[in-house]
């Protein structure tokens, strides 16, 4: 089940191309993300103190903003550009018998869910940029 | 008791013009705010968040008409949609149209909204570091079922009391919350929102009054067997007025008749008076207990009634509390007893 | 007589139930299915009657009908039960019933384990509920905060904690059983794009269960080592902290509202489509917002805990995702509007549910929005604006479809129908009653009235709302006894339902009425989504067998694997047939948790030894049997292997997903570890050295070779080289035991007292934890030997093997992983 196929093809045979994990990587990496930025920020609050600046918790915050919303990114643009088809051909119900079309629907939630993902992930960011102490 | 109704006086017209434009959302909104009119009109305020005498209450319930308002609309138009769709509609509506429906109710508003939303609250956020130091810093640990309170006094001494707060109006209060045994939460509704007072921890909440008058606060935390008993008046003064009730409650108490039964019934082994007895300290400081305006805790007002009451079945009033009967004692030491803590203004 | 008759005669043969009291040794899905619908709404309704008390107390200011300690049993058992007795296992009874039909598979992957997950809950449910009776229930409220549950509770807080523990091994069980259900047991055809969206909810909620319950295992574990043996994690004054007790129960709390909300969604997302007689319009829409809700779900664990006192930039962070999770729910919704609107709607009692679910649970969503606004949360946090705010999302979001779901869904079970008359009766009163009882209470709320209060003052003025409240109640109970009446009175001389009742397009709606405990008579070809609606010819194909596995010409209960994403046949599964064992395994699982709870310790051992025992014959007369051919046809010339081994097997995906959950718990315990460690400033505290690199080291080392061992066995024995193999496990079981002794040295000969200080109790919690693992893992072992030297595992038919190297993989990973943070992390600092 690897993610990395050859572009420009869609796989028959069951079990190649966009699977299962690709369509949940984008939300792994807003977990991760999540993740990240929880608990460093809360182990930097805890350990230096409340009344603490966070600036330098917010570059460690954007930084790893801007690796998620890459690596994001880079997942769709794969998608995109691979399977252009799946989201331009104005077919969204994805209802038909065959390895193409589960593997056109599979592209098209992975796609779907990266967008979700990171308007998750700029959510998250807000706060981080609004507030400048542990308080 | 002090009884207040304040008019039911919503910042809620203020956002009604920004709200939706739907009739149905109109109407909604109006019916729902009008049947909230009815109940809120005569009742007791004393704990409302609804009838904000503090800076934080005030924005709160100002963001919850707004919320509400918004939160009819979109309620109204959905449910609205949902019934069109399975009753009222002639023929079935194209797949366009659903696509739209999906995208811009699903997707488009609710993103932009949210969001929107995220900023507002963010804002709200305390933003205690920017502000200067507080006018007053209280110390409250919170005990199964009741309130030990210490004002820090401008000389850096701490004030001793229990069970009923005073702040001065327009000043802002800090508080520092602890426990000693299990969580319990601080609240004092129109003043402001909520904090925890965990045991090991002290968490900072501030509040600032903004009208003179009797308030309530009350353990919004389940702490226990009387949890529901666990209260305390809130009493905001005039700030000159605040600062001669601190001063007075600074004073040792003064020695008043029927000390010897307070003494021979053992009473100064949990409760200091100060000045007269200060050995433990187990339980609520009675130095000016004649002062306050309830006993054990916000649970009953302060009258020579209740209180022998209180000595005599504190469980039965108080399940689960510490204290223990004083029912074996004879009549006339109970009675010596409650005419000396009466006098402990 | 033809073969036609003779195969549908050995289907009915072999899959006959059993009679009389051996019925109670099923365990086929549909009656295991029923049973535990039927028990989830007993222990609801039970829930209910405790709510009804607390209404009648909270009715009139001052009220004495009940006492202040009764009340606070009655309020933690009642949200206790809603939660765990019912909206949790409701979800999986409804899916073990339903879910094979859908798929077109005759049965569950393992029918037995689903009945051991049943026995597990009726025991558990039957203990934690039976407490109250005896003034003992817990009541410390549904989240039992420490340090009021750890050190001012009576036993009440050892049942929950033990109930609790044995229902979440159930869950677990059925989340192995729907995962691999969902994932390998489709139909052929049934491309993954083609799945009905049912099983799509069930796959996710299934695999979040994996991720939210082992957290509150991992503190169960914690809890009760605190509660029997003195072990202080949450106890501040030995350097514990309260809040890791509520972080690992609201990492569980959070998502497990959505476990609750997404499977009773999905039933709108099968009754919309068949009574606006179309496709669902944004098929694809609500699976990615399913996934994007479970993937959220998990980022919102601490808006329970806002007012803990915790940096306003985590409040933010979580108030962030909080919001954000309200799009992938709205869009949920606004879907099923979108396929109303293109539909022409029958209008039927299930519509009437679904109707009355959005209603209600749009206002829980927007309350909900509400709440995540921090600030806001302050003031109405732990009032009676959140007890209306959650059975708002409660009631609407689950209640209401599930009772849809069982208006739809009544004639697939039972064959006969309800009344109209009594659903469209039974729904107003409920949900009237319902809005009656929870609208007022936000305003209770915000008036100032905190929850969990046994009574209040007459001078507050909450008189008037809480007896309203009270009255909707009793209205909200009268309408629910009428639905269940209408569900439970007689109906023998009733004629039985049509079939496809509903014209409904999915494949549960094609079977029987009576339905057969076959299922299918012969295993359709899909194509569509909705084959019901698209192939005329579907039914008449399937009932006259003109599909795959239409007979059991073996006499064994069979069904078909197919492959994960366009669900190709790849085996024939030969699955379970009634036996006791697994309610006599329940049974000793029972006895271990709650004999435990009165430290009956001998009892105890005595108790856990029975399950062993029983658990060890079931899989050795019932798993990875060798057939007694190698592959068999499955009628349409294809040749499918009867026996498969390795991750094509569904045995090996069920140990996997197993231990993913056990891993999460494990992981949890790690996480308290490093929680520890940033609330304490000296960590190990000062004085205290910890146990040492030296011992952690020499653990490590033998944890690899045992590890390695294990694997060496399973590719020896592949090779066909089986003395080797033999001798690998036993270098394993010895290399096991000294990964135990190995790891128990550091903080044994360091002298680590666990009671002292909440470093030293990690540190053993981490090492107990992998301990019981290997003794588990040595037991695996020995399994494996005695099954090579009695023939029953060879070179070609080595399942177990490929299971308990699996099995190794995790414990060999935690082994290293503690070794590495006990004897490592010390050495950081």
């Amino acid at each position: 089940m690897s993610p990395s196929r050859a572009p420009n093809e869609v796989e028959r045979e069951t079990g190649h191309g966009v699977d299962l994990w690709r369509v949940i990587a984008s939300p792994i990496i807003w977990a991760l993300h999540f993740l990240f930025c929880y608990v460093f920020v809360a182990i930097y609050c805890e350990k230096l103190g409340r009344p603490t600046d966070l600036t330098a918790a917010k570059y460690w915050v954007v930084a790893a903003t801007v690796v998620a919303l890459g690596a994001i990114g880079w997942l769709t643009l794969g998608i995109w550009r691979v399977r252009a088809r799946s989201v331009t051909d104005n077919d969204f119900e994805f209802e038909h018998n065959s390895p193409e079309e589960r593997h056109r629907f599979l592209s098209h939630a992975a796609l779907m869910l990266s967008i979700l993902s990171a308007v998750a992930i700029l959510y998250v960011v807000i706060p981080a940029l609004y507030l400048s102490t542990c308080r | 008791m002090h009884k207040s109704c304040v008019p039911f006086n919503t910042p809620a017209r203020e956002y009604m013009g920004q709200a939706g434009r739907t009739w149905t959302g109109n109407a909604c909104r109006f019916s729902l705010l009008a049947l909230t009119a009815v109940w809120l009109a005569g009742c007791n305020t004393e704990q409302s968040a609804l009838h904000p005498a503090g800076q934080d209450a005030a924005e709160l319930a100002d963001l919850f008409w707004f919320m509400t308002a918004i939160g009819a609309v979109v309620w109204c138009v959905f449910m609205g949609a949902a019934v069109y769709a399975i009753l009222g509609k002639k023929a079935p509506r194209s797949e366009k149209f659903a696509d739209r429906l999906v995208f811009f109710g699903g997707v488009v508003f609710p993103t932009i909204g949210l969001a929107a939303l995220l900023v507002v609250g963010l804002a709200l956020l305390p933003s205690w570091a920017e502000a200067d130091t507080p006018d007053l810093r209280v110390h409250v640990t919170a005990e199964q079922f009741w309130w030990r309170i210490a004002y820090e006094a401008e000389d850096g001494t701490l004030v001793e009391t229990a069970n009923e707060l005073h702040l001065p109006n327009g000043a802002t209060a800090e508080f520092a919350l602890t426990s000693t045994d299990v969580i319990h939460s601080f609240w004092i509704p129109p003043l402001g929102g909520k904090m925890d007072a965990i045991p090991g921890r002290t968490n900072v909440l501030r509040l600032e009054p903004t009208k003179e008058g009797v308030y309530r606060g009350v353990c919004a935390e389940f702490c226990g067997t009387s949890h529901a008993l666990m209260a305390f008046p809130v009493v905001v003064h005039e700030a000159g007025e605040f600062n001669a009730w601190l001063e007075q409650q600074r004073q040792p108490a003064r020695p008043a008749p029927g000390r010897e039964a307070f003494d021979a019934a053992g009473c100064g082994a949990c409760h200091i008076v100060r000045g007269i007895s200060e050995e433990g300290a187990v339980g609520p400081d009675l130095t000016h207990f004649g002062s306050r305006r309830t006993i054990g805790a916000g649970t009953l007002p302060l009258t020579e009634a209740n209180l022998e009451d209180w000595l005599i079945a504190p469980e039965h009033i108080k399940p689960g509390v510490r204290m223990p009967s004083f029912a074996t004692l004879p009549d006339q030491d109970r009675e010596a007893i409650v005419q000396f803590l009466l006098e402990l203004k | 007589m033809t073969d036609k008759a003779e195969e549908e005669q050995q289907l009915a043969k072999v899959w006959e139930t059993p009679k009389g009291w051996s019925i109670l040794s099923d365990v086929n899905n549909s009656t295991v299915g029923k049973w535990y619908i039927g028990a989830s709404f007993a222990f609801m309704l039970f829930g209910g009657a405790l709510a009804l008390i607390m209404r009648t107390q909270l009715a009139v200011p001052d009220n004495g009908l009940v006492s202040a300690q009764t009340y606070n049993q009655l309020f933690t058992l009642h949200g206790t039960v809603m939660m765990f007795l019912f909206a949790v296992p409701i979800f999986e009874a409804v899916a073990i019933l339903i879910l094979p039909a859908m798929l077109g598979a005759r049965d569950l992957p393992f029918p037995r384990l689903s009945a051991f997950g049943f026995w597990c809950f009726i025991i558990g449910g039957v203990f934690v509920c039976g407490s109250i009776f005896f003034n003992s229930a817990p009541d410390a409220g549904w989240f039992m905060y420490p340090p009021l549950s750890t050190e001012q509770s009576g036993i009440g807080a050892d049942i929950w904690l033990l109930g609790l523990s044995f229902i979440e091994v159930a869950s677990i069980a059925a989340a192995v059983e729907l995962i691999v259900g969902v994932l390998k047991c489709r139909a052929p055809g049934m491309h993954i794009n083609l799945t009905p969206l049912y099983s799509w909810y069930v796959l996710i909620v299934a695999g979040m269960i994996l991720f939210a319950f082992p957290p509150l295992i991992a503190g169960d574990f914690l809890f009760e080592l605190e509660r029997a043996f003195d072990w202080p994690f949450f106890d501040v004054s030995r350097g514990g902290d309260p809040l890791l007790w509520q972080h690992l129960f609201w990492i569980f709390g959070h998502p497990e509202v959505y476990i609750i909300f997404l499977p009773a969604i999905a039933l709108l997302a099968m009754i919309i489509p068949t009574f606006a007689q179309r496709p669902i319009a944004g098929y694809s829409w609500i699976v990615l917002s399913a996934i994007g809700t479970g993937f959220l779900s998990f980022g919102l664990w601490v808006h329970h805990m806002f007012t803990t006192g915790l940096p306003a930039i985590s409040l933010g962070f979580f108030s962030a995702a909080s919001e954000a999770v309200a799009i992938p729910t709205g869009i949920q919704l606004f879907v099923f509007i979108a396929t109303v609107m293109l539909g022409n709607v029958v209008r039927t009692v299930p519509m009437l549910y679904c109707l009355g679910a959005l209603a209600s649970f749009l206002i829980g969503g927007i309350t909900g929005v509400m709440v995540a606004v921090a600030p806001f949360d302050f003031q109405v946090h732990d009032t009676y604006f959140i007890v209306a705010h959650l059975h708002y999302t409660l009631i609407g979001g689950m209640l209401f479809p599930v009772l849809a779901g069982v208006q739809y869904y009544y004639p697939f079970a039972t064959g006969k129908t309800l009344s109209r008359k009594a659903g469209i009766w039974s729904f107003w009163l409920i949900f009237i009653g319902f809005n009656v009882t929870f609208l007022p209470m936000h305003l209770t709320g915000l008036m100032g009235m905190p929850r969990r209060v046994f009574t209040y003052g007459v001078d507050r003025d909450w008189g008037l709302l809480n007896m309203v409240s009270t009255v909707g109640a009793f209205i909200f109970a009268a309408g629910f006894l009428l639905f269940v009446w209408d569900c439970v009175r007689p109906k023998r001389k009733e004629p039985y339902a049509a079939r496809n009742i509903w014209n409904a397009g999915t494949l549960e709606w094609v079977g029987r009425v009576p339905a057969d405990n076959w299922g299918l008579r012969s295993i359709p070809q899909i194509n569509s989504r909705y084959p019901l609606w698209d192939d005329k010819d579907l039914q008449d194909n399937i009932d006259n067998g003109r599909g795959l596995l239409a007979d059991a010409s073996e006499g064994r209960r069979e069904t078909l694997v197919t492959s994960v994403l366009d669900a190709q046949p790849v085996q024939v599964l030969r699955v379970g047939t009634p036996t006791w064992l697994p309610m006599m395994a329940a049974i000793g699982l029972g006895g271990v948790f709650i004999l435990a709870t009165w430290k009956l310790w001998w009892l105890t051992l005595a108790s856990a030894i029975f399950f062993l025992g029983v658990t060890l014959y079931w899989l050795w007369t019932g798993t990875a049997q060798i057939p007694e051919k190698p592959t068999k046809d499955i009628g349409d010339g294809r040749e499918l292997p009867l026996y498969v081994a390795g991750p094509r097997s569904t045995g090996w995906w069920a140990m996997f997903i197993t231990m993913t959950g056990d891993l999460t718990a494990f992981l949890s315990v790690v996480f308290g570890y490093f929680f520890l460690w940033t609330v304490n400033e000296h960590f190990p505290p000062q004085g205290v050295d910890g146990p040492g690199w030296q011992w952690p080291l020499v653990a490590a080392g033998l944890t690899l070779l045992t590890w390695g061992a294990m694997l060496g066995s399973r590719l020896t024995n592949a090779a066909g080289n089986v003395v080797l193999a033999r001798s690998l496990i036993i270098a394993g079981i010895i290399g096991a035991v000294l990964t135990g002794l190995a790891l128990m040295a550091g903080p044994w000969t360091t002298g680590l007292d666990p009671t002292l200080n909440t470093y030293n109790a990690i540190v053993w919690a981490l090492v107990v934890w992998v301990i019981a693992h290997l003794l588990v893992g040595i037991i695996m072992q020995a399994y494996c030997l005695a099954r090579s030297i009695f023939h029953r595992l060879t070179p070609t038919h080595d399942a177990d093997l490929w299971n308990v190297t699996l099995y190794w993989h995790f414990v060999g990973f935690s082994g290293l992983l503690t070794a590495l943070v006990i004897g490592g992390f010390p050495l950081l600092q």
